[in-house]
């Protein structure tokens, strides 16, 4: 399953379905606007800031999923996230555990500007299609219902 | 990326090729030991052996534990302290704090502390955890490596920065973990990067001002890799751009080969030694050819840079075989002749013993479970290939390879040489491994890797050692079977006590003549650093060592960290239970009488 997503593919996927470029992604369909409200940030007073949430177009699509397998592998996601997204140097992606917040919208800011340790921003390569080919791929790995965190008992 | 099958496998032994006998001589004693550790391996030949015999086989069951200091750091602590007069000077993992404590005072105080601003996209962009592997003491000056790529010079009396220069670009998957050399007034850094693709180099930059006085790259054509006209002389090969014509299509552009040991220097040749890492990417069909010189030793003048011989231990790497580790600088009498040696622990599981004067091997030898190779040819250099054993995207999982890519030992537990007992001391793994890579696509600042490689134990179960070798002979003398990977680096005393740390957290000093454990103390983490040993201001000798779990540990054995709640991980398959016993913490341990 890993890296046979051909270059051809790859292209088509980037530049297909939003282009290779996004200097001025609030242009472009799909791409997000300039104010993005974070539902998992905390809000003063209990009273949110005005701002858009951006919707997954591919939420649930089983063979958007499947193309975002392939493009996890391409783009090198698995070498920091682990195959399928278990966690190496980066952190785990499939424990339902998110560290800037685990909704569609949030993954995707995740990867389309990247984060401060280290992970890359590919909105860039990407485009915002790209990008929610990979949510969606990533909001569909199996989440465990019980996370192992006593590792020395076993069964 | 790795789930392994806890599974045992005969491996095939590989066997020395030769039988001249190997006899060390020529004690190697410092003259008039000062009693400081002023270098990460303690002198320029890299020997880890300190002249103070204060600590003995007799009196060392009652080494204890005189003080202890927590960095506040969470990384895998490898590398070593620094003892200049009666400070000590600790670096820490990223954000690669400097501590100097005065060993003059009751609790050792701090004198300063330097606190860089290190950039945190570097941890994302280090293979494999946030290390640090040391820092060098010369001319009044603390001289380290930033893991984002910057090597800076601090005033060892004030802790004031006298210089911060960028070595390497994090943006193109460049980090910078290895310790310095400092030789005369060149300070010669590397880059990590081999799970990127980067170009690998060295750098030599002026000690006064940090400016950067020459580049060589590792591989590429001569004229990048300060190939000059009648200077290199590699021992088995010839001919122009040996680093470039190596490497179908150019691949040497992405090709790796970074430096993240340490590096040794022997100051009669004026040369400086160092090893490559792997070439990028795993998969070896992108990079048809020997690939020159990534998993070789390189020997160059620090002056100028100027390239005088290399030899690859590990040609066309299939199996990410990185030879970053210690190159060790001893003189040895082999079969009969005096020989000014450089012995070498390499990842692939073979011990070399070269002539450092024209990089020809002398002898080769497994020390670890070895089946990738038979042995190692010493008309050609070049080892005897089992074809079953090469890897490629073609050629699917390729089972039992032994030793696993964590290396029949890691470059980053560095061995150590008493010219007293002419035994060599190292941690070693025992493990092997599947090995299955795809095609890897290059985009800067991404990992360039592309490969599946779960691991399992070898012979016997046990996952590590910690032993003595005998050059002479290419066989271990003894060995200490641990339960773990053995990740610490050694250190050997004139006591003739050698000490070094486990995976699980003991720290434990050893009869060098049999391997008998003298002490044992179970520290605040597991060790993957290398003991040191001083004299202190009260004349008596100590020893330290880090605790602090990690480098390759914290990405394979995920469960051992319970800094971030949104990043859980099942325990790796081979290693079930490690986080049983240790989680991560970094430590400063003192040791005395």
């Amino acid at each position: 399953m890993r890296g046979i997503l051909a270059p051809s593919l790859l292209s088509c996927l980037a530049v297909g379905s939003c282009g290779r470029h996004a200097a001025a992604p609030s242009q472009q369909a799909g791409a997000p606007p300039p104010a993005i409200r974070y539902e998992a940030h905390l809000a003063a007073g209990g009273i949110a800031p005005a701002g858009a949430t951006l919707r997954n177009p591919h939420q649930g699509d089983r063979a958007v999923a499947k193309s975002g397998a392939l493009l996890f592998t391409a783009m090198n996601c698995d070498g920091c996230h682990g195959g399928d997204g278990g966690g190496w140097v980066g952190p785990n992606l499939a424990d339902g555990r998110w560290r800037y917040g685990g909704a569609d919208a949030e993954v995707f800011n995740s990867i389309y500007y990247g984060r401060p340790k280290g992970m890359p921003a590919f909105g860039g390569t990407l485009g915002a299609e790209g990008v929610w080919t990979l949510v969606t791929y990533i909001r569909s790995l199996p989440v465990p219902s019980d996370v192992p965190t006593e590792s020395w008992q076993q069964p | 990326m790795s789930r392994a099958l806890m599974a045992m496998l005969g491996c095939l032994g590989a066997v020395a090729v030769n039988g001249d006998s190997v006899r060390a001589a020529g004690a190697q004693a410092p003259a008039g030991e000062d009693g400081q550790w002023t270098m990460p391996s303690k002198d320029y030949a890299a020997t880890r052996y300190s002249g103070l015999a204060g600590i003995t086989p007799q009196n060392a069951s009652s080494l204890h534990p005189v003080w202890t200091f927590s960095t506040g750091v969470l990384g895998g602590h490898e590398g070593q302290p620094l003892v200049v007069g009666d400070t000590m000077y600790v670096v820490t993992p990223w954000p690669n704090v400097l501590y100097a404590f005065d060993l003059t005072r009751e609790g050792y105080p701090l004198r300063w502390k330097y606190r860089p601003d290190v950039s945190a996209n570097a941890i994302g962009i280090s293979c494999c955890d946030a290390v640090n592997r040391g820092a060098f003491y010369a001319d009044g000056k603390i001289i380290y490596n930033l893991l984002d790529g910057h090597t800076v010079a601090v005033e060892a009396n004030s802790g004031r920065e006298l210089w911060n220069t960028q070595i390497a670009d994090v943006s193109n998957g460049e980090t910078t973990t290895m310790a310095p050399l400092v030789v005369k007034d060149r300070v010669i850094v590397g880059a990590s990067g081999g799970e990127f693709g980067i170009y690998g180099w060295v750098k030599g930059l002026d000690l006064k001002s940090g400016r950067t006085v020459w580049t060589a790259r590792n591989i590429g054509p001569d004229a990048d890799m300060l190939v000059r006209a009648g200077t290199f002389k590699p021992p088995y090969d010839s001919g122009a751009d040996l680093g470039a014509r190596s490497w179908a299509n150019d691949s040497w552009q992405t090709g790796g080969a970074p430096v993240w040991g340490s590096m040794s220097y022997d100051p009669e040749l004026d040369l400086v030694y160092y090893g490559t890492g792997n070439a990028s990417p795993y998969n070896p069909e992108q990079r048809l050819g020997d690939n020159k010189w990534s998993a070789s030793v390189l020997a160059r003048k620090p002056g100028d840079g100027t390239l005088v011989w290399a030899y690859q231990f590990t040609p066309h790497d299939n199996w990410d075989y990185d030879a970053a580790g210690a190159m060790i600088l001893a003189d040895l009498t082999v079969a009969g002749k005096r020989t000014k040696a450089l012995v070498h622990f390499d990842k692939n599981g073979f011990a070399y013993t070269l002539d450092r004067a024209t990089g020809r091997l002398l002898i080769a030898a497994a020390f670890a479970p070895v089946n990738w190779a038979k042995a190692v040819d010493l008309t050609t250099g070049r080892p005897v290939l089992d074809p079953a054993k090469q890897t490629g995207a073609s050629r699917g999982n390729v089972k039992g390879i032994c030793p696993s890519l964590e290396g029949g030992v890691s470059p980053s537990s560095p061995a150590a040489y008493s010219p007293r007992t002419h035994l060599f001391y190292t941690s070693t793994n025992n493990l092997c491994m599947d090995y299955a890579t795809t095609h890897a696509s290059h985009l800067k600042g991404t990992p360039f890797v592309g490969v599946t490689s779960p691991y399992f134990a070898g012979p016997g179960g046990n996952l590590g050692a910690f032993m003595a070798w005998d050059a002479a002979t290419g066989r271990k003398v003894w060995e200490n079977k641990e339960p773990y990977p053995n990740w610490s680096g050694a250190l050997v005393t004139a006591g003739d006590v050698a000490f070094y740390g486990t995976l699980d957290g003991w720290f434990k000093s050893v009869d060098a003549r049999t391997g008998k454990v003298l002490s044992k103390f179970k520290v605040g983490s597991g060790v993957v650093g290398n003991p040191i040993t001083y004299r202190g201001p009260d004349g008596r000798q100590y020893v330290a060592v880090y605790a602090g779990f990690g480098g390759d540990w914290a990405l394979l054995s995920g469960d051992t960290r319970s800094d971030d709640p949104a990043d859980v991980r099942p325990p790796a398959d081979f290693l079930k239970d490690i986080a049983r016993h240790t989680s991560q913490g970094g430590m400063i341990w003192i040791f005395g009488l």
